[in-house]
């Protein structure tokens, strides 16, 4: 499943991301890598935006780049 | 004397600027979201008889740059001179960070660490063992606070031991890497970065170091080893891009070693239980709207209290130099054109100040970047995105960082859009003007909102431009938006007063140069030619209003006056709107000269009183209009013009507001005629 179909609170393991350069080069180097745990901390009401956490760090991350994350659900 | 010269680099928000503020007592912005420095600056400051020349780069989350301002860093690190690289690390995000330090590594420079924010990873029962690190990397290292202001000492003594032996790291990454790294050092020739660099970078596809060995006689032989290594590492590793293969390396090499160095910390709990109220879905807007609401509101009621103060300061001051000088030029020239302008523009250095303080508590404790996220989805709507808002805030208090904010933005279509409705969001200078229109015409219980609804007219006036320019010129879809949200941090008392003492001695500063020479000026035209020949039969109390109205500045505001008159403006307010465009300041000090009528013991606070019998309320809507809208001060403009580079777009930016703020004026006026 892709990261932007967890619910509030639950966390997955993450898989692959499929994003384009350099896009993907962002997303690695802000920790979001394969074998992470990454958790859905809050979005927004219509859930564009996503507030998750991964490693120690807290990121925002619309929809949209949330689909292009593949996460296994913990 | 022996030079060092230190380039800073780290991820983003982990305190590189803070650290060289901290250690050389310089007064580089500090802010904690990432992005806050977006332009290479240099500090020095001496240490054990040698000069360190400190370079301060914008933050970057690794060497394949993603922004603008993450490019800068890059060029500075490939093409310039330096000897020696100091990696700031946030303590908090020890595995992320280093998997950055290990690519700056690669390059092969002298290398120290600072493990910075230690107070707050000590506090969470966190602890590193630096010399651990050493043993392992040959990275010298120091725990450090750029806040508590520990270690910083320590820090640089390694910083220069490390210089003089030109100790250089030793990071090394699994075997299969490794000797396809050999493989390919083999293959190099002569090039100006270190074989291992150059290697590695063509395996994780780095197109700067592609561009530049391009044309190197030996590159076409290296193309068959680069093949047949990363056919290796892809088989090996199963994955098909092998810059994913080395972002993966890094990440696996910097928990290897934090597993080795540190004692974990406890996780940080509070920035969670705040977050569940400042970002709540449902709550997150109107929380935002209520704080920017309590900023104006403050702004106006709070720093009205002073006013009076430093106005009759100024008027007794007036006073006092008038009883000194001798009558004639001189006397005049101070009495009734600088002292009244400096006065007038002083006496709003209170509401600055607030609206400063507001703006800058946002960027401190953490909250801008939750506001980027609360408003992300608003600005999507307008075709912008959550990154946008950190440039357009900025711009409240001043439009030259804001411009430089937006290289924050990666795509250039969002970019330009963000740079064009920054003029919208009122800067501090225009609050000045506000005070003063508003003061004067509006009641006392609606000021602060009338305040706040002037700068949210702006700011959605700005929205709706944004829409209609992606529509129309900048079509295609914003960029993507991923935007770190730091931990909530609160600033010391004394860093925030300092910051508020920067703040006023720039702004007594400007109001004591650039203010009062202009003032000279318009008192210098608005007083001559002295007409001496007429002034014979007009009677004493009028003489002065002759004077006034047949100068030089009156017959040049009167020549431009009739593109105004549909607004209700006298040349007056004309020659005030236009002086304006150098700075925004200048319309309230040219005011005071313009209505000020000298040898009464009038002072600046009456300023209000007079603009209030002089002006009309529709001219004066039309006055608050054209100042939301139109150009932004010089040094705004040449900002924007050395940001971009296309001549077609400059020409709009400086043309376009001007015909906006008329038409919106022209409205207002005829809206405020019909209820008045
Ligand atoms: N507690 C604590 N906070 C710190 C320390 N150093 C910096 N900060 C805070 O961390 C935030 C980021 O500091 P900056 O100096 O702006 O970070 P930077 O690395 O220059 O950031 P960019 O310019 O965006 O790359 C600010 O809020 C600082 O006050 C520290 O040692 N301890
Ligand atoms: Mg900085």
């Amino acid at each position: 499943m892709r990261l932007n179909e967890l619910k509030i609170g639950e966390s997955g393991i993450i898989k692959k991301i499929y994003a384009k350069e350099p896009l993907k080069s962002k997303l690695l180097s802000m920790g979001i890598t394969r074998g992470e745990k990454i958790k859905v901390l809050k979005h927004t009401l219509a859930k564009n935006t996503f507030d998750i956490e991964v490693g120690n760090s807290n990121i925002a991350l619309r929809e949209e780049e949330a689909k292009q994350i593949e996460v296994e659900k913990m | 004397m022996k030079e060092i010269k230190v380039a800073l680099v780290g991820q983003p928000n982990v305190g590189k600027s803070h650290l060289i503020n901290s250690i050389s007592g310089a007064t580089l912005h500090v802010g904690n979201f990432s992005g806050v420095t977006v332009e290479k600056k240099e500090v020095e400051f001496e240490r054990e008889g040698i000069k360190l020349r400190l370079i301060d780069l914008p933050g970057t989350y690794s060497l394949h740059p993603y922004t603008p301002e993450e490019r800068v860093t890059k060029e500075f690190l490939l093409k310039e001179e330096y000897d020696l690289i100091l990696n700031v690390v946030d303590s908090n995000q020890l595995e992320k960070n280093l998997a950055f330090t290990w690519q700056i590594a690669d390059i092969g420079k002298p290398m120290v660490v600072a493990f910075n924010m230690y107070d707050e990873y000590s506090k969470q029962g966190g602890e590193i063992d630096t010399d651990k690190f050493f043993k392992l990397t040959n990275i010298r290292a120091e725990n450090v606070s750029a806040k508590e202001k520990f270690g910083l000492e320590r820090l640089f003594s390694k910083v220069i031991k490390t210089y003089e032996e030109k100790n250089t790291p030793r990071v090394y990454y699994s075997e299969i890497v490794e000797e396809e790294i050999e493989n390919l050092k083999e293959k190099i020739k002569e090039c100006k970065f270190s074989k291992r660099f150059v290697a590695i970078r063509l395996i994780e596809d780095d197109e700067d170091i592609y561009k530049i060995i391009h044309e190197k006689p030996w590159y076409s032989e290296l193309l068959d080893v680069l093949k047949a290594a990363k056919e290796r590492l892809r088989v090996e590793y199963d994955e098909e891009d092998t810059k994913t293969i080395m972002f993966e390396e890094r990440f696996a090499l910097s928990k290897g070693v934090v597993t080795q160095i540190a004692k974990k910390a406890r996780k940080e709990t509070l920035t969670e239980k705040i977050d569940k109220i400042l970002i709540h879905p449902i709550l997150g807007l109107p929380i935002f709207l209520f704080i920017m609401w309590a900023i104006f509101q403050a702004t106006f009621s709070l720093g009205s209290i002073p006013m009076d103060w430093i106005d009759a300061s100024f008027g007794a001051f007036g006073e006092w130099v008038g009883g000194l000088l001798p009558d004639g030029f001189i006397k005049d020239a101070i009495v009734n054109g600088v002292i009244p302008a400096i006065g007038a523009v002083v006496m709003f250095l209170p509401n600055i100040l607030i609206l400063y303080l507001g703006i800058n508590l946002m960027e401190q404790t953490g909250y801008m970047a939750r506001a980027a996220y609360v408003m992300d989805g608003v600005l999507k709507r307008f075709g912008l995105q959550g990154r946008s808002f950190i440039p357009l805030v900025s711009g409240f208090g001043c439009s030259v960082p804001a411009y430089m904010a937006a290289r924050t933005l990666k795509n250039p279509k969002d970019r330009l859009i963000t740079m064009l409705i920054i003029g919208f969001m009122s800067c501090g200078a225009r609050l000045p003007v506000y005070v003063l229109f508003v003061s004067a015409f509006f009641a006392p219980e609606i000021q602060g909102n009338v305040l706040f609804a002037i700068y949210i007219g702006g700011a959605l006036t700005g929205l709706i431009v944004a829409k209609i320019l992606r529509a129309v010129l900048f079509k295609g879809e914003p960029e993507p938006f991923v935007m770190e949200l730091p931990k909530y941090r609160f600033p010391k008392i004394k860093a925030i007063l300092f910051d508020l003492w920067i703040k006023t001695k720039m702004y007594l500063k400007k109001a004591g140069t650039f203010i009062a020479a202009a003032s000279l000026i318009i008192w210098f035209l608005s007083s001559y030619p002295a007409h001496e020949k007429e002034l014979q039969n007009i009677p004493g109390s009028e003489k002065q209003a002759y004077i006034l109205e047949h100068s030089y500045l009156a017959d040049i505001g009167k020549a431009i006056n009739p593109i105004f008159e549909p607004l209700g403006f006298t040349w007056k307010e004309t020659v005030s709107i236009i002086a304006g465009l150098a700075a925004k300041e200048v319309v309230v000090s040219t005011m005071a000269v313009l209505y000020h009528t000298p040898d009464s013991d009038e002072t600046s606070k009456e300023l209000v009183e007079t603009i209030r019998k002089n002006i009309s309320f529709p001219t004066a809507v039309a006055i608050i209009l054209i100042i939301m809208f139109y150009s932004p001060c010089l040094a705004a403009m040449g900002t924007f013009w050395a940001e971009v580079p296309q001549w077609k777009w400059r020409l709009f930016y400086t043309i376009y507001p001007n015909v906006l703020a008329y038409l919106m004026a022209l409205i207002g006026y005829n809206i405020a005629l019909l209820f008045s």
